[in-house]
Formats: structure tokens, sequence, C-alpha cells
């Protein structure tokens, strides 16, 4: 079976660092990481692989640095990378990125499970699975959090709802979504490290992939941001004085506006 | 009132990780220098003996007391400012209370409670907000320890192997002497004179203590006070094990945090494998800023831990066939340089009998946490297997061995250890810091015969570790429990000047009673 | 992001800025690669103001809001009714679709909660919602209806039909949102959002394409209280012929208790402040009460009158809970760790100096076995 895995580099923080002084936005000096979602992803992915022969291409859109993140993935047991890059890409929101991604897996040829993260831990939209199965015509499963079997031309999976969980059958190809939990990340090896410097990863730019330019990045993107502000995120505590059933009284109170 | 009585809702505070338990009769929570000296004050006019405790993490029951009050300092919390050391470095002023972690979670987020602070550490913060990320080198495995704590016992960790421990990056500190008085040192103003020591106390008087004479170890050592002709005052209160004096302020250095760090775990069939690796990586690999090390039957103790406790379910998994593990850590200014370690460490495997393919690497703070907490597994499983069997017999307790020797005698203490405890049938595991031949073997006693044959075994020990010039307590401090391997390790001679510069501290002998000097009986 | 060169300072602080590391200084200038999402922080931080977020001309808004109904077995889930009444408090004009065989009733709480029309699709298949089916009907609403703005609550469900249909219709999506409203000048829905993991929040709007789509997190609006009937229309959609569902549905299983504290909605922490042993019993009383489960700090599992699965901290395990209620305990760190997720969190303790009330919400001094009681009793009327 051929996995693909789409893999986003985030910051390795979502810690907002404020100057005391002059108020500013600090940047992090850290280094990006792949977002911990599709880390799952890909260890599913791998396990899935282990389990029924095939592949597993991560595939990402992002800056030229992401390779490294690429690399990674395939020290933890991916086959091989691709990166889509080029400043035609930036600004990109989830619609604009889900149409690139679209037309990167369609120049690998496809795949027959293609994974995601449930959500980037940066951005929090878990919108780019199920858009990108809507560009990819496949159907798609969201929360994922096991496969229960592989079929011949369909997967048993279980998802969370709400208020429990689902069991259901799926036909191939199709996009999953994941959760965390739905497969313990392992630890690369020093042999794994090894093996990622000499795999290839491919890196795609938007005429390798023959993307309309007015559909990506900011051109492609329907949404834009207006403001951005620092919530405000003080605790106070209320403090009830009084006798103890005075006390309680005024707790219980609060306790129903809260339930 | 600062000082209250001890009542049941104090309970938590007469144990330590320890898990000695002791009594005390009162206890305070102050917040201030100020406070501290007003508590002391009292407790020495009524000639109250005292014990000083932060989070109670310490493995020697130093913060334990047996009787008197409880000077409990974890309300002393607060940092309490930055200072800038030269054109790019820094230091971090805090309060005894403050946790490893909580100082941890402020520099690296640098998110500071400000409100309070000066002028001139206000300018340092902004400074260092725009500066590359600083750390605090020494690094015990339970981050929760204070740092008065760490002071207190001189405490170091994995990265001690480069960092060396706590004692170098005390620059200046404030404390309140066993009278009242108050005293602040900064490293470099005041030395020792030869052996005489005179210290300027802040109402304008003096303390002069003369310094023992006795040779220190070359290992990792904390066992007795630190003694050298011409030393810095400072060094003699860092390690004091809470015998000298009360802690109120710290001002400790940072170092700016490698751009690069990488950790791996390989993992051995034997430890013979593993030994020979230690060797190899001390000889041949730069960059290795520590080197841990798990037995057999501290890799058995976390398997069986992770497969019942749900705390420990995140463990990577433990094949049955590994019998040794050993952690190395790597730090250096650009990923290359580490990547290329990192490859040479995969080469040395191949020639030690291990296999790169068996091994975790973490180059993600993600992936190092986790071998972090793999690493902070092993005590805590321990732990919690020893609560289990003091279920069925209360008077056994862990015992845990701090003894480091020099290098050239790793291979011959391993066996040592090995042998001696397998010839009594003991239950053991073992981990630590094997980089610096410092390691905690842990004797598991399933009934009160092995208790009592595991603490007579750790004495010859003490004794065994002297003879090749080696420490008896490298890191934990000597507290309460290791009081009595001092007398292995040092001359009666030598024990008494030790004696001596408590009394010129402490003349009414109030402050840590039974820590470094075995009081006669202790009713437990 | 539009940079006006002329008053560009080099400064570079825009770079700083930077949370995505999205910006380069090249020749004195910055220049944005694929990192770039737009949050236009480096235009707040630019002293000059020469970065701006790049302008789309508004599109003619209309102004009826759709809002995607989720039902389930009979049941219509709350954020879909408070959705509904804060359309129509913002326009004045507020659609609803209804899926799924329901009772006649359904609709016209939908109405009295606010819905102008109500079109609705009995089909027999969505008994429980399904995506494929969802997401054909509301494209074809959309298409006959061209509503400004259509909103989806940010169930799990919702989470997964919104960007089907955002990316079947080309249009913008925000998802989660915590704060709508209408920008006065061009009548364009303003989506406001937590970013950076609740660190930072963005205002959003979609000027260029329709609907204007967003999923809102439940909780955020008040569920309308059903005063008087209002009138409304209903009317009844044919599920499309294509339409097909994603997937086939095994077996359905509701939440599983066996997770424990780890997924307790509210839990009654106890430390050792609770006193003498037998003060468990109120705490019980109290969580018994509450459905709530107990948890304790470490120091109770050691004396051995909790188990260590009860223990919650560093070496126990992490909640996340709507209300935590902590009876006697100090607020150790190792025990605070554990505790981060909650939401909010009421203590009782005798030490007004203890740490556990700099976490806290609501706050009571005093003895919890003279305080545990009287809360019991109040609780119980």
């Amino acid at each position: 079976m051929k996995f693909a895995v789409c893999v986003k580099q985030v910051p390795g923080t979502t810690e907002v660092q404020l100057d005391p002084v002059t108020h500013t936005i600090i940047r992090d000096g850290r280094k990006g990481v792949t977002n911990p979602f599709d880390a799952a992803a890909v260890e599913l992915a791998v396990t899935l692989k282990e389990q029924v022969g095939g592949s597993v291409t991560a595939i990402s859109m992002g800056i030229p640095a992401a390779e490294s993140m690429l690399r990674d993935c395939i020290a933890r047991g991916a086959d091989e990378g691709v990166l889509l890059t080029d400043r035609q890409f930036a600004g990109a929101d989830t619609l604009a990125t889900s149409y690139t991604l679209s037309k990167g897996i369609e120049k690998m040829g496809g795949a027959d499970c293609i994974l995601c993260g449930r959500m980037a831990v940066d951005g929090d939209t878990a919108q780019i699975g199920p858009e990108l199965a809507e560009r990819l015509g496949l159907p798609h499963v969201t929360d994922v959090i096991a496969v229960l079997s592989v079929e011949e031309n369909a997967l048993v999976l279980r998802k969370t709802t709400a208020d429990g969980t689902i069991d259901l059958r799926v036909a191939l190809p199709c996009v999953i979504t994941v959760l965390r939990e739905v497969a313990q990340v392992r630890l690369p090896s020093i042999e794994g490290i090894r093996r990622s410097f000499a795999a290839p990863v491919h890196v795609w730019s938007a005429a390798d992939i023959g993307t309309d330019p007015a559909r990506t990045g900011l051109n492609g993107s329907p949404t834009q941001v207006m403001r951005t502000f620092v919530p405000e995120k003080t605790k106070i505590t209320k403090m009830f004085s009084g006798t103890p059933e005075e006390q309680a009284t005024a707790l219980c109170t609060a306790l129903k506006e809260v339930l | 009132m600062l000082i209250q009585p001890f009542s049941p809702a104090h309970a938590g505070l007469v144990r330590d990780e320890s898990r000695t338990v002791g009594y005390a009769d009162s206890v305070s929570f102050p917040r201030s220098h100020e406070q501290v000296t007003q508590i002391v004050r009292s407790l020495y006019q009524d000639g109250i003996p005292f014990t000083v405790q932060g989070a109670r993490t310490g493995l020697t029951a130093a913060a334990v007391p047996f009787g008197g009050h409880i000077l409990n300092v974890t309300r002393m919390n607060r940092i309490l400012g930055l200072n800038r050391l030269g054109e790019n470095g820094f230091s971090v002023s805090v309060q005894p209370g403050v946790p490893l972690c909580e100082l941890r979670k402020a520099l690296s987020a640098r998110r500071f409670d400000h409100a309070s602070w000066s002028k001139a550490s206000l300018g340092a913060l902004s400074a260092f907000m725009h500066s590359r990320e600083q750390f605090f080198p020494p690094d015990p495995t339970e981050t929760t320890a204070t740092l008065g704590g760490m002071v207190s016992c001189n405490a170091s960790g994995a990265r001690s192997y480069r960092y060396g421990a706590t004692r170098p990056y005390v620059l200046a500190v404030r404390a309140v002497l066993p009278d009242g008085r108050s005293l602040s040192l900064r490293r470099g103003e005041c030395f020792a004179d030869g052996y005489t020591l005179t210290l300027p106390l802040e109402n304008g008087s003096r303390l002069t203590v003369q310094i023992p004479q006795y040779i220190m170890p070359k290992t990792k050592n904390t066992a007795g006070y630190f003694a050298a002709p011409d030393m810095d005052a400072v060094d003699l209160l860092v390690g004091s094990d809470g015998t000298l004096c009360v802690f109120t302020e710290l001002e400790l250095q940072l170092l700016p945090l490698p751009a690069c760090i990488q950790g791996v775990t390989c993992l051995f069939e034997t430890e013979i494998q593993a030994a020979a690796f230690v060797q190899a990586v001390r000889e041949q690999v730069e960059g290795v800023v520590s080197l841990e090390y798990f037995d057999e039957g501290a890799l058995a103790v976390l398997r069986d831990q992770r497969a019942d406790h749900p705390a420990f379910a995140s463990l990577p998994p433990l094949d049955e066939w590994i019998g040794a593990a050993l952690y190395v850590e790597l730090h250096g200014d650009d990923e290359a340089f580490v990547t290329d370690r990192l490859n040479e460490i995969g080469d040395l495997l191949s020639a030690c009998g291990g296999d790169p393919a068996h091994t975790w690497v973490a180059r993600t703070q993600t992936d190092l946490d986790r071998l972090m907490f793999f690493r902070h597994a092993v005590p805590e499983s321990v732990n919690l297997l020893i609560d289990r069997r003091k279920q069925a017999e209360p008077g056994i307790t862990k015992l845990g061995s701090d003894m480091a020797v020099p290098d050239e005698h790793l291979d011959h203490i391993l066996t040592y250890y090995r042998q001696t405890t397998q010839a009594l049938g003991l239950h053991t595991a073992t981990w630590g810091h094997i980089g610096n031949n410092h390691l905690h073997v842990n004797v598991l006693p399933r009934n009160l015969e092995e208790y009592t044959k595991g603490k007579a075994l750790f004495n010859e020990w003490a004794h065994k570790v002297t003879a090749l010039n080696g420490a008896v307590s490298a890191e934990h401090g000597v507290g309460k429990l290791k009081a009595g391997f001092l007398t292995a390790m040092y001359s009666p001679e030598s024990l008494a000047q030790m004696r001596a510069v408590k009394a010129a501290f402490d003349p009414k002998l109030l402050l840590g009673r039974g820590n470094l000097f075995a009081e006669k009986e202790e009713s437990r | 992001m539009i940079l006006d060169r002329a008053a560009c300072l080099s400064c570079g602080l825009c770079a700083d800025s930077c949370p995505q590391q999205a910006i380069a200084m090249e020749n004195g200038h910055p220049v944005f690669n694929e990192n770039c999402i737009q949050c236009g922080l480096c235009a707040d931080s630019c002293p000059a103001e020469a970065l701006k977020r790049p302008e789309t001309a508004a599109a003619k808004a209309d102004n009826t809001v759709l809002v995607v109904v989720e039902q389930s077995n009979g049941r219509v889930e709350e954020v879909s009714l408070a959705l509904i009444a804060k359309a129509q408090a913002m326009t004045g004009q507020c659609a609803a679709l209804l899926c799924g065989p329901c009772p006649e009733s359904a609709a016209q709480t939908l109405i009295n909660c606010g819905a102008d029309t109500v079109f609705f699709a009995p089909d027999e298949r969505l008994v429980y919602p399904e995506e494929g089916l969802y997401t054909a009907l509301v494209c074809a609403l959309v298409e006959k209806l061209a509503p400004a703005a259509l909103l989806i609550g940010a169930t799990p469900f919702g989470r997964s039909i919104a960007p089907r249909i955002a990316a079947r219709l080309h249009t913008g999506l925000t998802a989660d949102c915590t704060a709508l409203s209408i920008e006065e000048e061009t009548g364009l829905l303003l989506q406001t959002r937590p970013a950076f993991g609740g660190n930072l929040m963005a205002t959003i709007r979609c000027a260029a394409a329709r609907p204007q789509m967003a999923t809102v997190r439940p909780g955020v609006f008040p569920v309308p209280a059903l005063a008087g009937p209002r009138t409304g229309r209903v009317e009844t959609l044919e599920t499309p012929a294509e339409a097909q569902p994603f997937y086939q549905v095994l077996t359905r299983a509701q939440g599983a208790q066996e997770d424990g504290l780890a997924k307790a909605e509210i839990i009654v922490t106890v430390g050792r402040g609770i006193g003498i042993r037998k003060n468990m019993a109120l705490a019980y009383r109290l969580a018994e009460l509450l459905g709530a489960q107990v948890g304790v700090t470490r120091p109770l599992v050691d004396a051995g009158w909790a188990t260590t699965q009860q223990q919650i901290g560093q070496t126990g395990c992490s909640v996340s809970p709507k209300l935590l209620i902590a009876v006697g305990v100090s607020g150790a760190i190792q025990h605070l760790s554990g505790m981060t997720g909650a939401k909010t969190v009421v203590a009782i303790n005798s030490d007004p100096d203890a740490p556990i009330f700099s976490v806290t919400d609501f706050g009571i001094v005093g003895v919890c076995e003279d305080v545990l009681p009287q809360l019991i009793e109040a609780l119980s009327k």
C-alpha cells in the first residue's frame, strides 16, 4: 500500500514572548519541529507499512528548511519526502494549502491512504484533511484513534465522536485525520538517521506541480487576518468570607453558574 | 504569627524522598530575609533546634526534622531579578524556595513576574530577552528541587559530567546565621588566609572560622565541608548541608544554551558491553555532557511499572533482551558537529558489541523530554516498588548509594558492587552518572534481614571507596542518613575540625541537628 | 503582506516579530516566505507603518446567515440553537438547515430560537450525522439560497464537514471562533479565534468569497431561553440523488468511562488538609453530589488513604476537568503540574497563604471539616 502523510513544521513553542519594556513580540530562536499530530500520523503509516508492506511518503508545503523535518520523518521510518516550496505559496490559508498539497500528491501519482494529523498546534484549524479530501475527490474520516484492520480495498477504523466512538469501514483510497493517541511516536535510531541522510527528498516548485497561481498563496486565500492581539489572561481569585455556612452558600451559587 | 504549632495538616513536612519520617513541634513559612531573621532570633533565644527545608526532594533526610522547629522556605519562591555579567553574560537572583523547574520554565519562556524588580534588573531583562537563550547548568533528576536545597547539598546531575556541580554557579549568597545575624557574600571578595577565614557580617561584626585541613577527593564529592587553603568563603557555605546558615537570597550564574542539544540512549545486552562503550566514549567523543547508566535491575523494575502503572505507559517499550542502557547527551554550537559525534557513537557501538539500530535518539525538545522522563521514571518506579514492599514490612526502606571513584577504577568498582550484592542475594537496581564513575546502587530489600544486610554492606563500600580515593557521598549530600559514612572517609581529627566549623557558626548547635554529624541515638 | 518600500526604515523589527520565521531581510527590506500565514504581527510591529495587511475589495454583502444544525438521534446540539439566536441578533435574517428524521417540534424549536426559515431534509440515513450526505445537502442549499454567511458549531462533526464544504464551495473558513460580529462599514463578518495555542487572538474576515464560513466553539454564545413562539417557514429539502455517505458505520459506542480521572469533567481533589481519615467520606459525598471523581495528592497515597490511580500530579495523572474542587490541598508544585488543564478551580484550605490559592478562581479559607458539611447541605438543596 502506498501511504502519503501530510506534515507541517510548526514553531518549537507556541508561547508568545513579549519584551517587558517595548511590548513587542520576540521571535523565539528555536528550531521548528514536526507538528505532533502529524508525527503520530507518520508513526501510524510506518506501523501499517510494516504490517502490510508498501511505502510511506512524507509531504509538506513549507520553506526549504523544512527538508530537515522530512528527513526526520524518514529517520522514523518513512521512505522518502516531498517538499513543496515556492515563493508563490507564501501567505496561504488552509484552502490554498490544501489545493497545493493536492497537486503535490497528484504529481506523486496519488496514494492509497493519505494521513493527516487532526490539526496543527500552531494554527489549530483542523481543516487541511477534509479540504484535501475534497480536492482529491476522496472520502475522509476525521479524529481516527485506531486502525482496526486493513482490508483489500478498505480500512476498518475507530474514530471518536462528541460522545463516544464509531467503528467504520471506509473504501480506499481515502484521507484520514488522526489523533495523537493513534500511535506512540518512535524515537529514531542512529541507523535511521544515517538512512535519512541518504534517502531522497524531492523538492518541487509551483511549476513542477503545475499549480494555478490564482489558487495558491495569498491569491488563493479568501480569508485575511485583520488584527491580532494578546488575550488578557489574568486569573482573579474570588474569596468567600463569613461563617462556613455563608461561605458554602456563596460558593454553591458560584458553582451553579460554572456547571 | 510566623511560628505555628505543628498540626496534622503538616504531616507531609516531616518526610523526604528518602522515605525517612521524623517529627516536629512547630513550623514556619517565611517569605523574606527579614522574616527568617525574626524567626531564627526567636528560636535562638529559646534554644529551640530547627531544620531548614525546601521541596523535600533530598535523599539523605537532611530536611527531615527530629523534633524542634521546621523552617520551610517554599514560600520564598520569587525570582528577584536578572543581572548582567560583562557584555553577554547573565546571572539570576532568586529566593531559596524557587524550584529548579520554575527557574527553567521562566528562563526558557523568558517570562518573569517582574513587577517589583529594580530598574537595573529590568534593563538586564530587556537585554536578556534579545540575547541567546540562557540556562542554569546543574540538573538533578528531580527538577522540583528548590534552588536553596541544591545549593545546600551542592547538587549535581547528569550534566555535571561536563558542567560540574552547583558550587561554581553560586556567585553570591545572603544568609541568616543560627544566632540571627545576617551575612552577605560575593564570590571573589572574601578569601581564607591559609586556613583562617574571617567573615564580615552585615552588622559590622566578624566571624572567624578555621578551615579543616583534610584533602578532598578528586572525584565529585559532597561529603563534608568544602575545604582548601585560601578558599573562597562562598565555597564553604555551598554544600554545608543545612548546618551553617539559612540561605535567603542566591545569585546564580547562567550560561548561554548550546544551539544544538541531542541525546541518545544506547541499548546493550550486557553490562560489560556498556562499560567498554563508556570507556570508549570518554576517550574518543567530544561534546559529551552526560553519560548515564541503567542496569538490568533498574530496567526490569521499569519494565514492570510500565505494564502496571498508567503514568509510565508512555515510556518506549523495553524488550526482554536489553540488559543495560546508556544515555549520552551531546551539546554543540551547530548541528553538523553534533551529528558527526552521533555518527562516531554509532561506530563505537558497533565496536563494543552494541548496534546503531538499537538506539533512541532525541533531537527535539519533545524527544529529549521523553528520554528525561525515562531517566526520571527509574527512581520513581523503584520508589513505588519499595512503597509496596513497605506495606508488608514497614521497617524497611530503600537503600541508595551515592559513591564515586576515580576514572581508572570504573570496571573494578562495577564488578565489586555486583559481586558483593550477589553474594548476599540482594535485589538491586543500579543507575546513575557512570561518566563520573558515580553510580546509585539501590538495594531493594524484601524483608528486614535484607535491609540490615544492605545497610552493613554500604558501610563496607564506604571504606572500599575511600581506599580507592573516592567520595562516599558524591551529590546527594550527607544529611542524616550518610553521616555514618563520614567516619569511614575522614579521620577523627578531620571530623573534629569539621565540628569546629559548625560550632563557630552555631555555638548552640541548633541548626540542622543530625546532619553531617550523627546524633548519639535517634529515636525513629 | 503589502510593503510600502518608501516608508520602510529597514529596521528589521518585522523579521524579529514574526513567530513563523517567515520574514528575511533582503537588501534592507522584508521578503516573505512560504511560512507566512498573514497574521499581521509584522504590521503591528512596524514603527513606520510601512507594512499593511492586503485589502481585498469587499463583495456585495447580503444578510442571510445559514446555520447548519447538528442533530443526532433526535437530539439537537445546543451550539446549533445558540448560533441561530446569534445569527438572528447579528443580521435579522437567519435560515437553518435541519437534517435527518426529526419530530415536527424540532423545526419549531429552531424557529423559536430565531430561525426565519427552516430547511428540513428528513433523510432516513441521517439518524446520526454523516459527512458525505451533509456536505451534499449544505452545498445544494447554499447554491439555492446564496447566504452571506454559513455558521456551524465547532463540534467534532462540525469541524469535519465545515472544511469539506468550504473546499467544495471554494470559500474561506475560520475554525473554532470565540467571537463573531458584523463590521459596520462593510457588513462583513468579523471572526475572532485563538491562535498559537491561545496565546494570541486573531480577527479574520473573508471579503472575496461567499459564503463567509465559520465554526464556533460550543459554549461561546448562550443557548436562548425559549420564551415565546415565533413564526417561521419550514421548507422540505431532498438529498441530492448523487450524494453518498463517505463510510459505512459498523458499531457505535457511547463514551467509555474507563478513562477515569484524565477525562473526568468534574473532580474533587483531596489533600492532607482534609484532616483525619474519616473526613474522606465528606469528600466522596461531595463528589457524589456533583457527579465528580475523586483525586488526591501524593501524601494521601503514601498514607494509604487512596490508590495510586487517584494521584494527580507529576508522578500521577494529569487532569483537565471543567471544574476542580481542591479540598485541603496546599498546592505543592508537583501536584499543581498535574492540574494545569483545569478550567475552573475552587479551593478550600485553612491556610490563606497556601499556594493553591494562586491558581484558584473561587477560594474559601476555612477548615474542611466545617466547610464541607455546609457545602454538601447547600448543594443537596
